[in-house]
């Protein structure tokens, strides 16, 4: 504009343009006010509001429910909120509750039929239908994730109308529903789209807002979901790996809630006024395995004196205040199939007699593997163990290795001892019991007919009262033939700010559909 | 000087190949296998074999590596093993905060070190030499990690001035690259000051005082830039040592940075992600020296290259 310029040639700003700018901004000032979303469109209790920020204990590695690390708890923390499956597990009644479907049915052992909800859409406005949960669960077995073994048996899935789902399976798949609820549904029309799941799109109670890997994902409330709108507007986990950080992060209110801390950490967090502690039993165990394949391990004998030389009370109240308590079985209390054992006393004079009988009487050389880093006072409790075993003379080397060479090890059954944890993601005791201790699995060389065949009934079997029977069988049979050390079952405590509201921590991983931040 | 800089790059992509072959083979010498780490505790042994077969790390080394090379002229560097992207937009997406991080730590070294060895050497013997003497040791024997965890623990939990963790604003700079400059700062105090020492007693010193000028002038004007040299020779080999520490000062801070990534690749055996990040390093470092290398024909205007 002619007028706009200087005698020196330079464009200025002038009044004309001043004015149309202005104009510009008004105007756009009010078309945004008028398309806002209007908050009378919520139901009249609570919208959505405010912002929650937790701190997760490992980094969110990815947002594809059913890639590689589909196992990983921080992917299966998010996947919870930003996507929805057909049933949801409810750790207290160790059943399943509807979700995706509201009912379902078994007209034969080998078929299961699924109703699903009407009215569902995906964030980006598209109808979830049955198509979507065939395309979900076929995608499940592709990728060959750590899940898709779970449906070895699968035969076929349809859709024979919107909101019918027909699975038929080879054989009868007595843990349909917990597989099920592993089964994040995803929009058939896109999910396939490169670039999909940079931001991935679901119907679950939140969506993605942006991501910025290693650093922080921003989800934000779904105006438009099926179920109860969220408790808070703003869903933000933040990465923060170092504890000293995550813990003063949590003090400051830079976060409001973390977990996965160490003993020292939480006694430092119990006297603050602004914080509160909620601790919970977990699906989380540690264990130790003993090598059947090798000797001594070979006699049962031996492997009992392995489980009389510990103290486990003593480490738990030294060593796990607060985070542990004794385990009673293979598998933890809270998990689906548990059936409490009569516990070993901790008596090593009966350890060396059951050693000289085994032809040990002036003890034995041997090694343990672990993997530093992978269980909460892991360093703690290993030292505890081999000095315990010193004592009744069985001399254990520390082959303590990072995390790649102790799988390694691990996996071509080179080693004598094995420390570890482990989870049953699923709550269910298939998911340890069938794939850790059958004959075909041989993780420590174990081998037992009997569990084979009734692990694979249980598995079979669509009655879930049987089930539990078939698994109280194995725990006694394993517990009593001593093919591992089952030492404590972990808890964990979740540390929060006294703003956050309706947090309520389960066994599984937790979640933050219900929960408020207040003033 | 073209000639100079064109025999320099020819150096250079010898060396990003040899580093990049290197790290090829002592990545798949290493014992651990991705496949495995991938599919966890928790799978059979067909699973992992049908993994490997399916990332093609059942193929002879040999055929690899070809298939690597081929890829690597194209810029493409496969696919990171874990992250189920592209392993050049893994590092990519982090490489600048890893930049920022290590560029301000630098920055702050020479904003540091330049005045606070100028000021020992000034005042020779006196409290402050050795104060600083006492301080540029320190920063140079205590662990980073540490000093990261401290400096968390004072500035954001107790004075609660700073945040205690993450990238977003300058405010969250401020601990990491400090906690990461320290290092520098102490070994760039030494040098300056014992540099300026040595110059002290030249003849042109003399002669500059004799014609009148002040301290200032000639600690300006004649001192420091025979100083630089060295000084500048120091910065960019220490950038090696700056890339090592921010892999710790980027876990410490929860900096999304690519030294993080590079550490947790190595653990999980993700050879593209490795792969590619120890190339941008060496990269990095060759190009650094490089810049040093020209800047000595800008800093002493008796050097020359042909």
């Amino acid at each position: 504009m002619a007028g706009d310029t200087l005698a020196g040639g330079r464009p200025t700003f002038g009044r004309r343009r001043f004015l149309g700018n202005a104009a510009l901004a008004a105007g756009g000032a009010l078309l945004t006010t008028a398309g806002r979303p209007v908050r009378a469109a919520y139901a009249a209790a609570a919208a959505p509001a405010g912002e929650l920020r937790v701190s997760l204990p490992a980094r969110i590695v990815g947002l594809d429910p059913m890639g590689t690390q589909a196992a990983e708890e921080s992917v299966r923390v998010v996947s919870a909120h930003v996507f929805d499956t057909l049933v949801v597990h409810d750790p207290r009644t160790r059943g399943y509750r509807p979700a995706l479907a509201v009912k379902w049915e078994t007209p034969d052992p080998a078929t299961w039929v699924f109703t699903l909800r009407p009215g569902v859409r995906f964030h980006d406005g598209g109808t979830l239908t049955a198509r979507d949960v065939k395309a979900s669960l076929e995608r499940m077995v592709a990728q060959k994730g750590p899940f898709a073994p779970l449906w070895a048996a699968i035969g076929s899935v349809d859709a024979p109308a919107d909101a019918t789902v027909r699975i038929k399976t080879k054989t009868p798949v007595g843990t349909m529903l917990a597989n099920l609820s592993l089964l994040s549904i995803l929009p058939a029309a896109s999910m396939n789209n490169p670039g999909f799941f940079n931001r991935p799109v679901g119907s679950g109670p939140f969506r993605i807002m942006s991501y910025r890997p290693d650093s922080e994902l921003v989800l934000d409330a779904n105006p438009s979901y099926w179920g109860p709108a969220p408790g808070v507007k703003t869903l933000r986990f933040r990465d923060i790996p170092e504890i000293a950080a995550r813990v003063t992060a949590l003090i400051t209110g830079e976060i409001d809630l973390t977990y996965g801390l160490p003993p020292d950490q939480l006694a430092t967090l119990r006297g603050n006024k602004d914080l509160h502690l909620q601790t919970t039993p977990s699906y989380r165990y540690y264990f130790i395995w003993m090598n059947i394949k090798r000797s001594p391990f070979t006699d049962k004998r031996v492997r009992q004196a392995m489980i009389y030389a510990l103290d486990t009370r003593t480490m738990l109240t030294t060593l796990l205040k607060g985070i542990a308590r004794p385990m009673t079985a293979p598998i933890p209390s809270t998990v689906f199939g548990y059936a409490p054992q009569r516990p070993y006393a901790y008596d090593p004079a009966k350890a060396k007699q059951l050693l000289a009988a085994a032809g040990h009487p002036g003890g034995l050389d041997t090694s343990m593997i672990w993997n530093p880093g992978s269980g909460p006072q892991d360093q703690e409790i290993a030292q505890a163990l081999l000095s315990y075993w010193n004592a009744v003379g069985v001399r254990v080397k520390d082959a303590q290795a990072e995390r790649a060479q102790w799988l390694d090890r691990l996996l071509k059954l080179d080693w004598d001892l094995d420390l570890q944890t482990n989870i049953v993601i699923t709550g269910d005791a298939d998911f340890v019991l069938r794939r850790l201790y059958t004959t075909q699995a041989n993780r420590m060389g174990y081998s037992n007919p009997t569990v084979d065949r009734v692990l694979e009934l249980a598995a079979e079997s669509v009655d879930q009262n049987k089930r539990k029977v078939y698994y109280g069988q194995v725990c006694e049979i394993l517990w009593d033939d001593a093919v591992g050390v089952y030492p404590f079952e972990l808890l964990e405590t979740y540390a929060s700010r006294r703003t956050v509201r309706g947090f309520v921590p389960t066994p599984t991983f937790p979640t933050f559909m219900s929960v408020t931040v207040g003033r | 000087m073209s000639s100079y800089l064109g025999g320099r790059l020819v150096y250079a992509l010898f060396v990003l190949w040899g580093s990049l072959t290197i790290v090829f083979v002592a990545v798949r010498i290493v014992p651990g296998d991705p496949a495995q780490m991938m599919i966890g505790a928790s799978g059979t042994q067909q699973d992992v074999e049908a993994l490997r077969h399916r990332l093609g790390l059942d193929r002879p080394l040999g055929a690899q590596y070809a298939r690597y090379l081929a890829g690597a002229v194209r810029l493409d560097f496969g696919q990171s093993l874990r992250l189920e992207e592209p392993a050049v937009q893994a590092v990519g997406e982090r490489l600048p905060a890893t930049a920022l991080l290590s560029g301000s730590a630098m920055v702050l070294a020479v904003a540091a070190g330049l005045p606070l060895g100028i000021a020992a050497a000034i005042r020779l013997r006196s409290a402050v030499d050795y104060l600083v003497s006492v301080a540029s040791l320190l920063g140079q024997s205590v662990p980073n990690f540490w000093l990261g965890i401290m400096f968390i623990l004072v500035f954001a939990r107790w004075l609660r001035w700073l945040p205690s963790a993450g990238i977003g604003g300058v405010q969250h700079l401020v601990l990491p690259a400090l906690t990461l400059a320290l290092l520098l700062i102490g070994v760039l105090t030494r040098l300056v000051r014992s540099g300026l020492l040595e110059v002290a007693g030249e003849d042109y010193v003399r002669s500059a005082y004799a014609k009148g000028l002040t301290r200032r002038a000639v600690i300006a004007r004649h001192a420091i830039p025979n100083v630089l040299i060295p000084v500048v020779t120091v910065v960019g080999l220490q950038l090696g040592n700056l890339l090592a520490g921010a892999v710790i000062v980027e876990t410490v801070f929860a900096w999304p940075g690519a030294g993080r990534l590079l550490v947790d690749a190595i653990g999980n055996r993700d050879y593209p992600v490795v792969q590619v990040a120890v190339l941008c390093i060496t990269a990095g470092f060759i190009l650094i020296n490089l810049l040093v290398d020209v800047s000595y024909a800008y800093l002493d205007p008796r050097i020359r290259y042909r």
